[in-house]
């Protein structure tokens, strides 16, 4: 409720010129009953031409001007909801970005698409509220106020009855939408299934199958033909009582009025207002009953958003850049100094050291106990690792992330051109490094020998791809991967498996480039890959969590037959190499 | 790409009328009761110009009580005509939309692979989600609201046409100024509104992959990158909502400034006429209450015009589906023998230059072949022509003598199935998902299957082969799917499968798992194996190494390493201390 109101809040004077156009529109909806009533009474009744002129000219004025106030209203509201749209977007936003990895472990991917789709929009649609909601309580009070100096009697009716017919059709309605939206679930459920065969239908064009699943998709659109029937009756009978009930209850004012008429307590004119009064009331009612509706419905969408916004990134010790909560501060006072110049990382939970400077490579036998290594070089979770002596906890996290890339294997491409995807760091960092951005990704793309990919796309760099990159295969992500791993040009950059996909003649051109790419600067590659191996200056053995042996890759496969079974993966003797691969599958 | 066909305006009016056509009758049920529904509906106006002409000329109450009545049941019996309306109107709509998804599903199946994926399949996700959908609302909500619309303000029109013919023709006298607007903004709309759409559906892509991508945007920094990013899409969503509303702001304002101008003319020519007593008060009153009747369904057939319109473009897109020619039933049902040989073949896609270029190779039954090759050498198309997806430019691509892709479809599946990286899990059970490739297989068959590629993740599932899998129920892992792809090819129990990196997609350990759980459905079979694993070529029985298009090498591994080439070069690197900087030669790529 305090997010809502803080939407009305960031625009105090639009909400407050809703609320009188509003005000205004709604009042405007019953001039013209009375304007066709005083053209009946005065002019056509007493046959006064003049009158009637005048009365009617009133009438096209009153359309015109009601017609000015009906838009200026929508205009009004619809900038009010726009506002509010955008300003909860950009909080979501801003902390969607900020957060970090947390995210994906504390809020399901479909429930942000539930927030951005539709819990903003319902959370502005409260907004409305605000202008016709106010319009519709005023204009109310005035339509019973001149009733009332019709008759008296007629306005208790009126005003009782219809906010009853109001409470009465409104929970009809709301079952109708209930109704419905059974319904739809069932055909969305029934649309995945068409996108389901349409996204497999290279798999059943693979292996057959086609004619079962066009049986089985028309059994369940027979399914839902028959609920749709069954909707169907129960709707059209909602709907028919939501028309028959205020027309009743129009036709009973009409026979009290007229009655009233033969016995001359009001005119003939006063009848067709009293007629045109009631058939307008119900557009206040409408809106109230609508709006509360709303505000049920938004007030749960607010909370949702504001259960995001609570969200804190995890705990990885130390000091983080967030607190002013504006731009990052990376050297909070108390953030221990990060060594100046390139230093050692070393890990006491494996006892793994990395030399600056250096490209080591770490084969573990547990891909597990690799990510684990991984997160803790690079600050994902706390631990006691230090870099150049200095305990990596203490460090300001930005200052990490700075200098610090882990590149995982399945990192996340963001859609967009293929040059967005690969530039996406540059406009944040320091832009003192050599040559253009396209001679630097021509150098990335052709380390991770990934020029191929490049020539077969349509428009080349220039294409632009969707999120994960799906149009690419397996071999060809991965290598866009390394590529932007490459163009950030971290200090240490940390990489993980990053060739496990593509074909042995690339894995070797790839070990090769890798090396003169990152000449001089700290590189780890976590992988088994005896072709990536080959290429580094130093391999430690990852056994049971614990570094067993560290050297260079010729020397390891002579002297340590768990890291030569490991990455040269023998084949002379198979059934060593199935039952050591059962242990790793299943640890 | 070439795009999918879009349905011409001619088609898709044959389209409706074939529809209607084969629906007559109950179009006509439909339009008849809500004519009947409507007429009713004009009682009440008319009866309140009667009560006012009675008091006019001094009546008393019992009349007014009677009158009153009669307008109570006018309205209940319009009330029931309209639900009885209504209701056949919705099973006309919801068989309409059966039948029209029916025959878009039957058409989508019919497509032969190439033609979807030289599409994309992203159209075609549109063309069976949006646009199927779009058409359905459309058929279901959109015509019936307009057709009872357009029959309320025929009628009512007509009921003041009735009451005296120059009040009809005053009333007639407000609306163009409506039909211009209209006319104007429905030439504007559609793309403003489609505009509108994908706007917001950018804006709310740009939210769930920073989700999505949380942890890549800490790690790369992206956080201001990904705000930038999002701050556009605002202002795009923004910048489209105003110029909708700036549509919006000159149709409604003329509509509705619109709306008093035939009740204005109505009154000022009923007084004329009043005076010279050609019609009575009470009739007068009656076609200025019809007018005011009127402004609702005028309203709401104006605001639906625009979904009609869009429901039409869609529809045109649904019918293109049906425009491609499905895939030819072959002219050969079966074939002898299971050699599969090549000869001269020759590819390339789409009137580019070939990508392989004369491939002669012959593969004996139940033997191993391993391609190995470096990425864009063509080994992938090479699998699509063995598999018979696609067929040579040049050349010919046979089994047991018979061209594949003269073989009947089915047929070929049955005896050659393509297995790739890409695995799918169908939405339903474990049963269906493997079923669909061996229709008789029975219940301790699909088991055994599951067993031997070893999914012992099946001991787990609650309820064993009916557990539901994929959109919302249980969520396979990769290595899992494409070990239940695995179990289905061993139920559809081909003689020849070709394997185009079914690992590739998987991390180290899963792949290694899956590698184990192929072996299992290997056995007994000719395999063709692309490998970008070197132990996989080690242990076939022959290795063909494909570069640019051409197989530069061809023999058992033995051979190959002995021969000294790329192949051997590549195989020392990968299994021995290569210190020898064996792949000097792949340096410089060509």
């Amino acid at each position: 409720m305090r997010y809502l109101w803080w939407l009305v809040r960031r625009q105090p004077w639009r909400v407050l010129r809703g609320s009188l156009i509003g005000t205004a529109w709604m009042i405007g909806l019953s001039v013209r009953p009375y304007l066709i009533a005083r053209a009946v009474d005065d002019g056509l009744r007493a046959g006064d031409t003049r009158a009637l002129t005048f009365w009617v000219a009133a009438i096209v004025v009153a359309g015109a001007g009601l017609s000015y106030l009906g838009i200026m209203r929508h205009r009004t509201m619809t900038f009010i909801r726009e506002d509010a749209k955008a300003r909860s977007a950009a909080v979501v936003l801003r902390q969607l970005s900020r957060i970090g990895a947390v995210l994906p472990r504390r809020v399901a991917a479909g429930e942000v698409a539930t927030i951005g789709g539709s819990d903003i929009d319902w959370s502005a649609q409260v907004l409305t509220l605000t202008g016709p909601g106010v319009g519709a309580v005023v204009a109310y009070a005035v339509i019973a106020v001149v009733l009332w100096s019709i008759s008296p009697m007629l306005a208790l009716c009126v005003l009782v009855g219809v906010p009853v017919v109001g409470l009465v059709v409104g929970p009809l309605l709301r079952r109708l939408e209930r109704a419905e939206s059974v319904y739809r679930k069932q055909q969305g459920a029934l649309t995945a299934r068409s996108g389901d065969i349409v996204a497999g239908l290279r798999v059943l064009a693979g292996v057959g199958g086609r004619d079962l699943f066009a049986r089985r998709y028309a059994a369940r659109s027979r399914g839902l033909l028959a609920e749709g029937y069954r909707v169907g009756a129960v709707n059209s009978w909602i709907d028919a009582a939501t028309v028959a009930i205020p027309g009743l209850f129009l036709a009973a004012v009409v026979w009290l009025t007229a009655r009233m008429a033969v016995t001359g307590d009001v005119t003939i004119g006063e009848l067709v207002a009293v007629y045109g009064y009631v058939a307008t009331l119900i557009v206040p009612v409408w809106f109230l009953l609508e709006g509360s509706h709303q505000l049920i419905r938004g007030r749960v969408a607010a909370r949702r958003i504001v259960a995001l916004l609570r969200l804190t990134p995890d705990d990885v010790g130390g000091p983080r850049r967030r607190g002013s909560g504006k731009v990052p501060d990376a050297r909070r006072p108390h953030a221990a100094a990060a060594p100046a110049h390139p230093a050692d990382l070393h890990d006491p939970v494996t006892g793994l050291t990395v030399p600056a400077g250096r490209l080591t490579g770490v084969a573990a036998d547990d891909p597990a106990a690799a990510l684990a290594l991984a997160d803790r070089l690079g600050r994902y979770v706390a631990s006691e690792a230090t870099w150049g002596g200095v305990p990596l906890t203490g460090i300001a996290l930005d200052e990490v992330r700075a200098r610090i890339l882990v590149a995982d294997h399945d990192s996340y491409l963001f859609p967009g051109t293929l040059r967005d995807i690969l530039l996406s760091r540059t406009g944040a960092d320091d832009d003192t490094r050599p040559g253009s951005d396209d001679d630097r990704i021509t150098a990335a793309l052709r380390a991770a020998s990934a020029e191929d990919i490049v020539d077969a796309l349509p428009a080349g760099l220039d294409t632009p791809l969707d999120a994960r990159a799906r149009t690419l295969s397996g071999g060809q992500r991965q290598r866009v991967r390394l590529a932007r791993a490459l163009l950030a040009e971290p200090e240490v950059l940390i990489l993980v498996d990053p060739t496990s996909a593509v074909d042995a003649h690339t894995e070797a051109r790839i070990a090769e480039r890798l090396r003169a790419a990152r000449d001089g600067r700290t590189t780890v590659v976590l992988a088994t890959s005896p072709l990536l191996l080959n290429r580094t200056d130093l391999v430690a053995h990852l056994r049971a969590g614990r570094v067993v042996a560290t050297g260079a890759h010729a020397d390891l496969l002579d002297e340590d037959p768990g890291y030569r079974h490991l990455v040269a993966r023998d084949s002379a003797d198979p059934d060593a190499e199935r039952s050591a691969d059962a242990e790793k599958a299943y640890p | 790409m070439s795009r999918l066909p879009v349905a011409e305006r001619g088609t898709v009016r044959r389209a409706l009328r074939d529809l209607i056509g084969r629906h007559r009758r109950a179009v006509g049920v439909v339009l008849a009761l809500h004519a009947a529904a409507a007429v009713a509906g004009l009682a009440p106006p008319w009866l309140l110009g009667t009560i006012v002409d009675r008091v006019t000329g001094g009546t008393d109450v019992a009349t007014v009580d009677r009158l009153a009545l009669v307008i109570g049941g006018c309205v209940l019996v319009s009330a029931l005509l309209s639900r009885y309306a209504q209701y056949a109107g919705h099973r006309f709509g919801e068989r309409a939309v059966a039948e029209l998804r029916e025959e878009f599903v039957h058409r989508t199946l019919g497509l032969p692979v190439s033609v979807v994926e030289r599409a994309g399949a992203g159209d075609l996700a549109t063309r069976s989600s949006v646009d199927v959908s779009t058409v359905g609302t459309t058929v279901r909500d959109v015509v019936p609201t307009i057709v009872i619309a357009s029959v309320q303000l025929a009628l009512l029109f007509g009921a003041v046409f009735l009451l005296h013919p120059l009040l009809g023709l005053a009333a007639l006298a407000g609306l163009p100024s409506i039909w211009a607007v209209t006319r104007w903004y429905l030439r504007r709309a559609s793309s403003a509104y489609l505009i509108e759409g994908a706007a917001s559906a950018e804006l709310t892509e740009t939210l769930t992959t920073t989700a999505e991508g949380a942890r890549t945007v800490e790690a790369l920094r992206l956080a201001d990158d990904r705000i930038r990013h999002g701050t556009t899409r605002i202002a795009g969503v923004w910048r489209a909502r105003r110029a909708t509303l700036a549509l919006r702001t000159v149709f409604f304002t003329v509509v509705e400034a619109s709306y008093p101008l035939p009740i204005a003319l109505v009154l000022l020519v009923g007084g004329a006429l009043l005076s010279r007593e050609m019609v009575s008060l009470g009739a007068v009153v009656a076609a200025a209450l019809y007018l005011q009747q009127a402004i609702d369904p005028l309203d709401r057939l104006l605001q639906w015009t625009e979904q009609a319109q869009r429901g039409f473009a869609s529809f045109a897109r649904v019918l293109g589906v049906g425009l491609v020619p499905p895939e030819p039933p072959g002219t050969v049902a079966t074939s002898r023998g299971e050699r599969l040989v090549v000869r001269e073949a020759r590819f390339s896609y789409a009137g580019g230059h070939d990508v392989l270029h004369g491939i002669d190779l012959e593969v004996r039954p139940g033997e191993r072949l391993a391609i190995v090759g470096p990425s864009g050498a063509g080994k992938s198309t090479l699998a699509r022509l063995l598999a018979g997806i696609d067929a040579p430019r040049r050349g010919v691509v046979s089994i047991g003598g018979c061209p594949v892709t003269d073989l009947d479809p089915a047929e070929r599946r049955r005896r050659i199935a393509l297995v790739t990286q890409e695995h799918h899990v169908f939405i339903g059970s474990v049963r269906d998902n493997l079923a669909f490739a061996a229709p008789d297989a029975s219940d301790e068959q699909m088991r055994s299957a599951l067993a031997t590629v070893g999914a012992d993740w099946y001991a787990e599932l609650p309820d064993g082969l009916d557990t539901p899998l994929g959109d919302g129920a249980r969520q396979l892992a990769a290595a899992e799917a494409q070990q239940l792809a695995l179990a289905r090819l061993l139920l559809a129990d081909p003689h020849t499968l070709i394997l185009d990196e079914a690992t590739a997609a998987l991390d180290p350990t899963t792949a290694r798992r899956t590698e184990r759980a192929l072996a299992a459905v290997l056995v007994g079979r000719t395999v063709i194996a692309i490998a970008h694993r070197l132990n996989t070529a080690h242990d076939a029985d022959r290795v063909a190494v494909l570069a640019d298009g051409r197989i530069t090498e061809i023999g058992s591994h033995d051979e190959l390493v002995a021969a000294g080439g790329a192949y051997s070069a590549l195989w020392h690197s990968w299994h021995r201390h290569g210190d020898e900087r064996p792949l000097s030669r792949k340096e410089q790529p060509s």
